[in-house]
């Protein structure tokens, strides 16, 4: 006999022979217990970058006077200072509303691809989050950095000090420095978000192989 | 209203719970996993019960939900690792029709299911379930074809897993 056909007939002749059958009493409980997919981990994460990027942007609005004055004296007007606020508020708003979307279209009750793709676009929109923060904070150390060797009296004082050669790869050096953090910032988050995933992925790799 | 809902749910579960068990047998190793993995897919179910509507049978709509919180939304828990493998204990044979060459055949069986991946061990459930090949393509989101064609090689790996 085939062997499927072996284990088909043993499996249904073991329909009810599940050792310890639950009663309602016991089912109760369980329905309320909380959930620890992968999805609630997801939206945990995602809330938590949403509210640790929300945190640093906000950074300059609750720091010093003098803080804040130099911010806006290093971007000329108060004018840019502001502009780049909305924006970047602008832009964490539309995340919020892409992840609201694609948590809500992610259905248990989908074929298994479809529920595997809901949750992966799910996970790219808080990659991308991700990326345009690292991208701006690159940028925006890179530019304090400049800002603060040619601008700032004391530093670019010292600075001077430095030939044209000591000077640029004294700015390579910090560059590489800043690129570095955001690497390891970059390369934290791949870790996370392939530990939770692993399976996903591969189950869906497993899926889209049957295609080809 | 809730309540009344609530009942339905438990009552339904209560009378389709094998479905579940038998997902939790085949994706998990040990008593501990097993618990987990049931209270996981019973919370998903309770979850998704609300937009069940009633044109699906209840227990096919099981077998949706109950595979993908297996296959896509179930993290394995920690404390699983520690506690003891009961592959041999959990598929017990009560019945007394199978000789002892089919019995250690099936004790074999159950264990090279065991090694299969997971959509390997979706398609075996489905098919053990007797699922027809549209039923299947459409609870994995795959192509008929595909389903039969993945279905030959999960039976010919079994075949090699065996009978190496």
């Amino acid at each position: 006999m085939d062997e499927l056909e072996l284990l088909k007939k043993d499996w249904q002749s073991n329909t009810t022979q599940v050792e310890h059958q639950l009663t309602e009493k016991e089912l109760y409980p369980m329905m309320h217990k909380k959930s620890s997919s992968i999805v609630k981990t997801l939206f945990y994460i995602s809330v938590a970058e949403l509210i640790f990027w929300i945190i640093i942007n906000s950074i300059p609005y609750f720091s010093s006077e003098e803080y804040r004055a130099e911010l806006a004296s290093m971007y000329g007007n108060s004018g840019v200072l502001l502009g780049i606020t909305i924006f970047s508020y602008a832009v964490i708003l539309g995340f919020v509303y892409l992840l609201y979307k694609a948590y809500k279209s992610i259905s248990v009750t989908d074929n298994a691809k479809r529920l595997m793709e809901s949750i992966i676009k799910t996970r790219k929109i808080i990659k991308y989050y991700v990326i345009y923060n690292l991208v701006m904070a690159f940028l925006s150390m890179t530019f304090g950095l400049y800002y603060t060797v040619y601008e700032n009296p004391e530093v670019s004082e010292q600075f001077a000090k430095f030939s044209d050669k000591q000077m640029f790869f004294a700015m390579v050096i910090m560059v590489l420095a800043i690129a570095f953090f955001v690497l390891i910032f970059w390369i934290f988050y791949r870790i996370i978000y392939g530990i939770l995933l692993r399976r996903l992925n591969r189950n869906y790799k497993e899926l889209k192989k049957l295609e080809v | 209203m809730d309540k009344e809902l609530e009942h339905n749910f438990v009552e339904l579960l209560e009378k389709h719970q094998n479905i579940v068990h038998k997902v939790c047998r085949l994706y998990t190793n040990n008593q501990d996993a097993h618990n987990d993995l049931f209270q996981e897919i019973t919370i998903q179910l309770w979850k998704a019960y609300p937009k069940f509507r009633g044109d699906a049978k209840f227990s096919t709509w099981m077998y949706r939900v109950g595979l993908n919180t297996a296959i896509t939304l179930y993290r394995k828990s920690k404390r699983s690792i520690k506690t003891q493998e009961f592959e041999s204990v959990s598929f017990k044979i009560k019945s007394v029709e199978y000789d002892d060459t089919e019995e250690q055949q099936l004790k074999l069986l159950y264990k090279a299911v065991h090694q299969l991946n997971d959509i390997e061990k979706a398609l075996v459930f489905l098919y053990l379930e007797d699922k027809n090949y549209s039923e299947i393509s459409e609870t994995l989101g795959i192509t008929e074809v595909n389903a039969r064609v993945k279905m030959n090689r999960v039976k010919k790996k079994l075949k090699t897993i065996l009978n190496p």
